[in-house]
């Protein structure tokens, strides 16, 4: 049964994608929202994975990026004209290079010490921004291109980085660079040993996913039009993440996809009760590091001796 | 020149309590080597707490503090008995994940119960200054809170160095297994730990009532001024402790002094993030 | 006329994960006795050691105390019952003192009131951890850190010693100064299992001797009765 399912596997990702590739044709217009919102917190939860579950790397400052690049892509498009999508980049980029800044500072320390560090960086970027004239200070900025583009265009553009953010995780960790990340989850002191360059992976890894985290999150506020530096550079996002990779399985590239579907859908209903939503998503996420630490996928996974999306080599 | 000393002088005092912020986190840290992403929002549930019982009995909140210390002590034995104790073991991330977890929803149900508000702990030293020269006043509760911190740190000091129970956690902390092997329940040990550091934060949470305006979300920013302490100071270190907590509460008064208060705490965090790239053991780490 | 057992391991079974390191072990020691566990690396010695201490939980069969059930028991609470282990490697606590260490010893409720007598009789016995009482572990030779941690153990006030591997790294005139204490030890009526890997040394000091060669027990008799080329044989599995 296991090797049937394995076989198969290739064909329930194409149906899925397929299916969201035409969600525009045949969804109402909350599906699409839904989908769309789906594909971002996937990309987002894709790299915080990448991060905690492959490279060792708590990050607690992923919301660092997210306000740096909304920011970018508000002042760029705003101030300077810039085409929309063009913006978008740019705000990857730049979170990238924010990464390679921040890197500096707290690459050579090791778990908690690195969360920490990224934490103080968002808090100090929040900080900063709602002081900035540039920015108008804590009043927020509206994101207004010349050219809007549409819920459709934007649909797309999620689409693309929510599959891509998947695709891109599973090349990676099919390559070298994933192999030796892996090795070093289990053993970083001898993988180190054996030529694995510990520090370049993890760099990269780190690079990587503020990046694809700032293309994600200049989409999502083309879409929502508005950035304030307390929202966009809060803990709250990395709340979010923690619940999303935490309930689909750490460590497993299946995880992020079950655990954004269901975060949107638990949003959507916490939507009515926002004063606990953050306490009931926290208080979720507790529970299952204490019941079932490995998550929904990575329960099932232990149990059923196989993994879907593989990045082991056969 | 002359208005500098004030803030240095401030800073002096302040760094005593900052010092008493960080033991708890660093006393922790050495013995289950666990940052407890929840430190700071704990002390603000022992303001809010001093502020409950202040303001139904009337009392000054210092009077509280001796209600507060023993309830954080069973907070602490049942946080690190219940929950951590459970997921402490080879990975680092499920105890950190807890207790963020936990500090999410400390911040909300407080933001539930207490609203949004700031609030602060009046005594009848709040605005009280005792005058040295003409320009240079000591704030009475900045020196009160100097004070308690020096005698927490120094009872500490005593625990650990003398008592039974100070040296199993010690026992404990060097090497678990063989601790067992004298009869140790090391789990228990953790979770009375756990406690006696939540005391330690209980009496922290009251000072920062009376000292600062406080709500609900203010927890992290106290969690990073520990962090900030500790990294400064270096792990494992009561001497560095303090010592920490002058250098930060400094940097912060000075960023303050010369940029504005809106720059107090990016000046602290600029400092921190510093040592952090060139001396991350802190001045006295033994790590 | 039948001597009291002390101890009692019936058919353990012990497993690290997937990988046994135990097969249907049985070992009997008399109360007041010296019996020592020899083998090669890997056979499984520590294991056993660990597992009547607590440390590890056998997947098949029992080891009484005094016809109590220990087998399962938290460390804590074997210890309470008067089973004291050396490990193996010392194991001192580095960042307390000698004094310390030793005061450590003692945290079981019953013997902290007997805590300066045992004291004054540990100094007696080895009188340099007196002198060096308030000097950190760590920086004790490997000699006095054994030392240390014998002692360390009998402040618990146990009725039965296990030694892991005490003569490992030490020079022979230490080892045989330590065996002479613990010759002593034993005539105060202290039982001691003995596990080694230097034949000659604890058979010499054993009134029994059981040999374990890869999780299983050989060959075991009285060291005076069983013949060189019959130890040599099971040591080494030929």
């Amino acid at each position: 049964m296991g090797e049937l399912v394995y076989k198969a596997r290739w064909c329930v990702w194409g149906f899925l994608v397929l299916a969201l590739a035409t969600a525009p044709v045949w969804g109402s217009d909350y599906v699409v929202l839904f989908c769309m919102l789906f594909c971002l917190y996937l990309a987002l939860g894709q790299m915080w994975n990448l991060l905690i579950g492959y490279s060792g790397l708590l990050s607690l400052g992923q919301q660092a990026f997210i306000g740096f690049s909304g920011y970018t892509v508000a002042v760029v498009t705003n101030y300077y004209g810039v085409y929309i999508w063009v913006s978008v980049l740019i705000g990857g980029v730049l979170s990238g290079l924010l990464a390679l800044f921040m890197s500096l500072f707290i690459f050579r320390m090791r778990g908690v010490y690195f969360g920490i560090g990224t934490w103080i960086f968002a808090e100090a970027l929040m900080l900063w921004f709602g002081q900035w004239r540039y920015v108008k200070y804590a009043q927020g900025l509206f994101i207004k291109p010349e050219h809007p583009p549409s819920i459709t265009a934007l649909y797309y553009g999620a689409l693309i980085i929510g599959v891509g953010a998947v695709v891109l995780v599973y090349r990676i960790l099919r390559s070298k660079i994933g192999l030796g990340l892996m090795a070093m989850r289990d053993d970083e002191a001898v993988s180190s040993t054996m030529g694995v360059e510990v520090f370049r992976s993890k760099l990269f890894c780190f690079l990587i996913a503020a990046l694809v985290t700032g293309l994600t999150a200049g989409v999502l506020y083309t879409f929502q039009i508005f950035i304030q530096p307390y929202k966009a550079f809060a803990i709250d996002w990395t709340v979010k993440l923690v619940f999303i990779v935490v309930i689909g399985g750490i460590g497993t590239i299946e995880g992020p996809i079950v655990g954004a579907f269901i975060y949107v859908l638990l949003s959507q209903w916490l939507a009515e009760y926002i004063s606990v939503s953050l306490l009931i998503l926290g208080a979720i996420a507790i529970m299952v590091i204490l019941v079932a630490p490995k998550g929904i996928m990575g329960t099932i996974q232990e149990r059923l001796g196989f993994e879907i999306l593989s990045p082991r080599r056969r | 020149m002359q208005d500098i000393l004030q803030p240095i002088l401030n800073g002096i005092l302040l760094g005593g309590l900052y010092a008493v912020i960080a033991i708890g986190l660093s006393t922790m840290f050495g013995i289950v080597k666990l940052v407890n992403l929840a430190h700071g929002d704990l002390m603000i549930l022992s303001s809010y707490l001093s502020l409950v019982l202040a303001s139904s009995t009337g009392l000054s909140p210092y009077w509280t503090i001796l209600a507060v210390v023993p309830v954080m002590y069973f907070v602490g034995f049942f946080v690190q008995g219940l929950l951590l104790n459970r997921v402490l073991g080879k990975e680092m991330e499920p105890p950190l994940l807890v207790t963020f977890g936990l500090s999410i929803i400390l911040q909300n149900l407080l933001l539930l119960i207490f609203t949004p508000d700031a609030r602060s702990l009046m005594s009848s030293l709040t605005l009280k200054t005792i005058p040295v020269t003409g320009s240079l006043n000591i704030p009475v509760v900045y020196l009160v809170d100097f004070l308690a911190g020096l005698a927490v740190i120094f009872c500490l000091y005593y625990f650990f160095q003398k008592s039974y129970l100070g040296r199993a956690i010690r026992a404990a902390s060097d090497d678990e297994s063989a601790a067992q092997l004298m009869g140790i329940n090391t789990k228990n040990i953790y979770a009375k730990a756990m406690g006696i550091a939540m005391m330690t934060a209980g009496i922290a949470g009251v000072l920062i009532g009376t000292t600062f305006t406080f709500y609900p979300h203010t927890g992290p920013q106290y969690l990073i001024v520990a962090f900030g302490v500790i990294v400064i100071g270096g792990f494992g270190s009561m001497k560095g402790c303090f010592v920490g907590g002058f250098i930060l509460a400094m940097a912060q008064l000075m960023g303050s002094h010369f940029l504005g208060p809106g720059y107090q705490l990016l000046s602290g965090y600029v400092v921190l993030l510093i040592v952090l790239a060139l001396r991350p053991q802190g001045i006295f780490g033994t790590v | 006329m039948a001597e009291t057992v002390a101890l009692q391991v019936s058919g353990l079974d012990v497993h690290y994960k997937d990988f046994q390191a135990l097969w249907d072990v049985s070992v009997q020691v008399a109360h007041g006795r010296v019996v020592s566990i020899i083998g090669a690396n890997g056979a499984g010695k520590s294991t056993l050691l660990n597992t009547t201490s607590g440390l590890f939980t056998p997947t098949r069969g029992t080891i009484e105390f005094h016809g109590n059930r220990i087998d399962g028991q938290p460390p804590h609470e074997t210890v309470a019952r008067g089973i004291s282990l050396v490990p193996e490697g010392r194991r001192v606590f580095p960042r307390l003192t000698v004094y310390e260490n030793l005061f450590i010893g003692s945290y079981t409720p019953q013997s902290r009131p007997g805590r300066e007598q045992a004291l004054a009789t540990i100094y007696e016995l080895f009188p340099v951890l007196k002198d060096r009482r308030d000097q950190m572990a760590d920086t004790l030779s490997g000699g006095e850190q054994q030392m240390l941690a014998i002692g360390r153990a009998l402040m618990s006030e146990p009725k039965l010693i296990l030694c892991d591997e005490i003569s490992l790294g030490l020079a022979p005139v230490i080892i045989a100064g330590i065996y002479k204490r613990l010759k002593q030890i034993n005539t105060e009526g202290i039982t001691i299992v003995l596990v080694e890997q230097d034949i000659t040394r604890s058979l010499k000091a054993a009134d029994y001797t059981y040999i374990l060669l890869e999780g299983k027990v050989v060959l075991e008799g009285q060291p005076g009765v069983l013949t060189e080329e019959q130890v040599k044989k099971a040591y080494f599995g030929i």
